[in-house]
């Protein structure tokens, strides 16, 4: 689901905002290139496994620049339909139970979303963290086998963000994300997006698998898996219109 | 002979039960001070720790404001109604203020609540009731950009200590959604839960700036007065101020309507207490005056056989019963006010005996049992005693001008 | 002559004096019944409408609930635990708490829905006779909910209107559903104003997908009488497993406010007994001394002290018994009546009030107890006793010739 990486991925954007060096910048932005295209469609599974239940959905998305994501799902039938729009700082969701469209409100933003382990907050902070970090580069060598680059990502004093610093290691030679561990402020680890199942999607070799486990619940985690992937097509901005969610119902 | 006279001679010649009667009005004073001294105390702290929590004795906000208050409505010519309402003499403080609810979260959970942004310069103990229950920390300054003070419940659900980091998460004026960041610099404990793990109080500049309102634009401006019952008259003495044309103003008894009507249940429930605290003041002013009259048939009977009128000797039952009262409110203001300096200055404490599973942590629960007195209480407390004292009077005069001369001299 | 004789004489002989005298006293002893009756009805009432409300009288809530309020800690054996209640005689109903979103025409809020077993729940609580639009739940309507006071305002809804909520259901599912807005309730509590979506607890359960469990069991004293401390061990004990507390532990800050507010009432009667013991003080005096001049003559004629003493206390006794029986009879009559219909407060004030985030009926009612119906009766004899002693003591060792120029 490209939707979620990219929320990841968007903080590693190559943009000017960046108080980075250069080769950081240039890494950071390759990796953030390999997943964001102008335009994206996708296919992913998402699994949810909890304490009380675990779940599987099949969900469809596209994706327009950093603003702009709707997402559907296909599986299971009793949610059949819904659909969770991404405009900006909003997120409107399509219930098609009750045939109406709901723009969930600043105290909803910490909810659950589609039971996982992420917020309504974190889909809309994706646009933002660029500008919330300051990034550095932390290691390079040779950990647990593999060579590997490690960046340490710095909260700025005014960013309205939770964590104490969050901490990314990519492939050394391909740029491709590893793992991902976020810190609350006593620099205690609160979660971890590990990345794995390499394959080609969209014409190149990127993990398709996001497993996510909160620290404070090591037997829970929520898991991401792309079926397809594809970039760079043509979609219109009226697409993601909230009073089109309707019309995405086929 | 005059009447006053004759009275006086009455009055001065039967010690005892003078004495008794005025006792008896002496009491009645006593009590209707105790009751109306503690209501009058109660009511005002009440009223003004109510006002001290947010809206004021009077609020002007936007209209509608009271019924849906959301973000995206504000004042817009905050200063001017500052300077325009100060100017007002019954007026103690005007304070500007935004109030709104928000989303807290720490990297550890996440819960709901509201704010008050305040400028802490225009503020004090003496106007916000959460300043004064600050247990940790301090007050952020004016200029302070992420500064948040945060109730004690709040702070133990997000576990958060001094100086750790919050983020708030709002609706701004266009309704779009916002975060920012926040450092905890004092942490205050109201005694309240309900207070204590919702409320956190943030700079007014720098929730302006996050609102995206200009800093002429706030929520509402909260006035305190300096006496409470004057709210109502200083509030139609702001409505003709020029600045507020198109705005609410509001006193307390709008703004909290439930604190309203929970004191207007409270003091009807006090004036039942006294009425029938006053039936039986009256009982015993007019038991006493009867007996006196009833004991005085014989000479009654005789004043009767010399002349005097049914209607003269009414008179000088009522002109007894008049100095009888007069000298009981005496009385009654000597044996009260001892009583009442003593209830105006200490009070009796009722969390003594309560055991020690009751704290009284916090500032909004007042364990103490004080009297406070409005001038104007004294004088009705006085008048009505002295009312009842007389017309108590009134069917024992009556039946003395109603002594048969005749019969009453046969009377031992 | 037989001194009860003699004494009964001299009561019935002036009949205007003896009842004047009984009479004040009878008066004074009956409003002390009343007001007695007024303040044990406060703290009773205050107490019962707190109970009555909402809260209940004890809760029984799964271990840690309510520090945080998970949908997945519930009270399993619910049935069993009802049943085994009830075999008590004690009255008790299950509730379900959820958290969502609840949204209308563009505006949102975020919602407690609580789902409600409505057949208990009105044995155990008053919350449907506290709607102030609209009506309360009802079997036939599953997608009805009432609102609380504040959530209704922040919506901006009305009876009739839609409401869609949106909340995560036990299963991970998303929850959703159109409801229509049935009634809304009066000030009730701060929480409940704020936040409170009352819906039928199988709606609750279809809603959230949790087919069985609660997250709450609230339940009633069989009798006002019960001990509450007791109660509240025993329904321990009963269910070990579980977090069991009474509602003065649940609002120990109301608990307080109402201890204090009975230490006051306590004060005020204090206070108002001293103006009753001089109206006692008053009649027993005058009716002594009024009548030196005939003990003056009774001593002349060779009475002793002693007899004039025992005199003067069984007439005392007499009277006193006398206004006792009408204070009584007159007291109970009128604190009974005010007992069942109260005294209607609310011409004085509007609505529904709160205090401390509780709503208050504005009706006073009484509340007959064997300390308000005796303690101003034993006050009244023993005061007048006390009160008698001096003027008896005088009129016992009077001199006769001084008795005849007695003022």
């Amino acid at each position: 689901m490209y939707f979620y990486l990219s929320i990841l991925f968007s903080l590693m954007l190559a943009s000017s905002a960046w108080a980075v060096d250069a080769r950081t910048s240039t890494i950071l932005s390759e990796v953030d290139d390999l997943w964001r295209g102008s335009s994206s469609h996708a296919i992913a599974t998402l699994k949810v496994q909890t304490q009380h239940y675990s779940r599987t959905m099949t969900l469809e998305s596209w994706s327009k620049g950093k603003e702009k994501s709707l997402t559907k799902v296909l599986k299971p039938l009793r949610e059949k339909g819904t659909i969770t729009l991404k405009s900006g700082n909003h997120i409107y969701t399509y219930l098609p139970k009750t045939d109406r469209t709901i723009r969930l409100s600043s105290g909803m933003m910490m909810g659950a979303w589609m039971g996982s382990h992420l917020t309504n907050d974190d889909l809309v902070k994706e646009s933002r963290l660029e500008d919330d970090f300051d990034a550095k580069i932390t290691f390079e060598g040779r950990r647990n086998g593999q060579n590997i680059i490690e960046f340490t990502l710095l909260p700025k004093e005014d960013a309205a963000v939770v964590w104490g610093k969050i901490v990314l290691e990519v492939e050394a030679e391909r740029h491709l994300p590893i793992r991902e561990v976020f810190y609350d402020e006593d620099m205690q680890v609160s979660r971890t997006f590990t990345f794995t199942g390499l394959k080609e999607l969209a014409g190149k070799i990127r993990p398709s698998i996001m497993h996510i486990v909160p620290a404070y619940k090591p037997d829970e985690f929520t898991e991401f898996i792309f079926e397809t992937l594809t970039l760079n097509v043509p979609i219109q901005d009226s697409f993601f219109n909230k009073s089109a969610l309707k019309r995405h119902q086929r | 002979m005059k009447l006053n006279q004759l009275a006086f001679r009455n009055i001065f010649r039967r010690k005892r039960r003078t004495f008794i009667t005025a006792f008896s009005v002496a009491f009645g004073v006593m009590l209707s001070v105790t009751f109306t001294g503690t209501g009058d105390y109660t009511y005002t702290n009440m009223i003004d720790t109510g006002a001290k929590m947010g809206m004021g004795h009077v609020t002007i906000e936007p209209l509608e404001y009271q019924n849906k208050p959301t973000l995206d409505k504000r004042l817009q010519k905050t200063n001017e109604i500052l300077q325009q309402t100060r100017a007002l003499d019954a007026i103690a403080s005007a304070v500007p203020r935004i109030m709104g609810q928000a989303m807290f979260a720490s990297a550890n959970k996440n819960v709901g609540g509201a704010f008050i942004a305040i400028n802490p310069e225009l503020e004090s103990a003496n106007n916000n009731l959460f300043i004064k229950s600050l247990v940790e920390g301090k007050m952020f300054t004016s200029d302070s950009k992420r500064g948040i003070v945060v109730g004690s419940k709040l702070a133990k659900k997000l576990r958060l200590k001094l100086g750790k980091k919050l983020v708030y998460t709002t609706t701004d004026v266009h309704g779009e959604i916002i975060s920012h960041i926040a450092r905890v610099t004092g942490i205050f404990h109201a005694g309240v839960d309900a207070i204590d793990g919702n409320m956190v109080l943030m700079p007014l500049k720098s929730t302006q700036h996050a609102l995206g309102y200009t800093a002429d634009e706030v929520s509402l401006i909260a006035v305190l007065i300096h006496d409470q019952r004057q709210a109502n008259l200083a509030r139609d003495l702001i409505r003709t101020l020029p600045s507020v044309q198109g705005y609410a103003v509001l006193s307390w008894h709008e703004t909290q309507p439930d604190l309203a009507g929970m004191i207007a249940m409270d003091k009807s429930m006090n004036y039942i207490s006294q009425i029938l605290v006053g039936l039986l003041i009256a009982a015993g002013i007019f038991n006493t005056m009867l007996m006196g009259v009833l004991e005085r048939k014989h000479e009654f009977g005789m004043m009767m056989a010399v002349g005097l009128s049914p209607s003269t000797l009414f008179r000088l039952v009522m002109v007894e019963c008049f100095w009888l009262a007069l000298l009981g409110l005496m009385l009654g203001i000597i044996i009260t006010a001892p009583w009442y300096y003593f209830l105006y200055h200490y009070g009796i404490d009722l969390s003594a005996g309560m055991g020690n599973d009751f704290t009284y942590g916090g500032v909004l629960i007042d364990p103490l049992f004080k009297a406070r007195l409005f001038p104007e209480s004294i004088m009705f407390i006085l008048g009505s005693v002295f009312t009842l004292a007389m017309l108590a009077g009134a069917y024992p005069a009556w039946k003395a001008g109603r002594t048969p001369p005749i019969e009453s001299l046969k009377t031992i | 002559m037989h001194i009860l004789q003699l004494s009964l004489r001299n009561t019935g002989r002036n009949k205007q004096r003896t009842a004047v005298t009984v009479l004040s006293m009878a008066f004074a002893c009956a409003i002390m019944i009343l007001f007695s009756s007024m303040m044990a009805g406060m703290i009773q009432g205050s107490e019962r409408q707190i109970v009555e409300m909402n809260i209940g009288d004890i809760q029984i809530h799964p271990q840690g609930y309510r520090d945080d309020p998970d949908i997945y800690k519930r009270i399993t054996d619910t049935a069993h635990i009802l049943k085994q209640l009830a075999q008590q005689g004690i009255k008790a109903t299950p509730r379900l708490y959820a958290f969502g979103l609840m949204a209308t025409h563009g505006t949102s809020s975020g919602a407690q829905i609580r789902g409600i077993d409505m057949q208990r729940e009105q044995t155990v609580t008053k919350l449907h006779q506290h709607v102030a639009v609209g009506s309360w739940l009802d079997k036939t309507k599953p997608k009805a909910v009432v609102l609380g006071k504040k959530i209704a305002a922040t919506l901006g809804v009305t009876i009739g209107d839609e409401l869609i909520f949106v909340g995560q259901s036990a299963d991970g599912f998303m929850a959703n559903d159109i409801f229509y807005v049935q009634g809304i309730l009066k000030a009730v509590s701060d929480g409940i104003d704020r936040s409170a979506v009352f819906i039928a607890e199988q709606t609750f359960r279809e809603l959230m997908a949790i087919p069985s469990g609660t997250h709450e069991i609230v339940l009633r004293r069989p009798t006002p009488q019960t001990d509450l401390t007791q109660l509240t061990t025993q329904v321990q004990n009963l269910v070990p497993e579980y977090e069991v507390k009474n509602w003065k532990k649940l609002m120990p800050a109301i608990a307080r406010l109402l201890e204090t507010a009975d230490i006051q009432s306590l004060i005020m009667m204090s206070i108002t007994y001293i103006a009753v013991a001089t109206i006692i003080l008053n009649a027993m005096l005058m009716t002594v001394f009024e009548r030196m001049h005939e003990f003056g003559i009774m001593k002349a004629i060779g009475v002793r002290p002693w007899q004039i003493v025992r005199l003067i206390y069984t007439e005392t006794l007499i009277q006193t018994l006398l206004a006792s029986t009408i204070a009584l009879i007159v007291g109970w009559w009128v604190a009974n009546y005010f007992s069942i219909h109260g005294i209607d407060m609310s011409a004085i004030m509007d609505g529904s009030v709160s205090m401390g985030g509780l709503a208050f009926d504005p009706i006073w009612y009484t509340y007959v107890t064997y300390e308000s119906l005796f303690t101003p009766i034993v006050f009244l004899i023993v005061m007048a006793m006390l009160a008698v002693m001096y003027p008896a003591w005088k009129a016992a060792w009077i001199k006769p010739i001084d008795a005849l120029h007695y003022r």
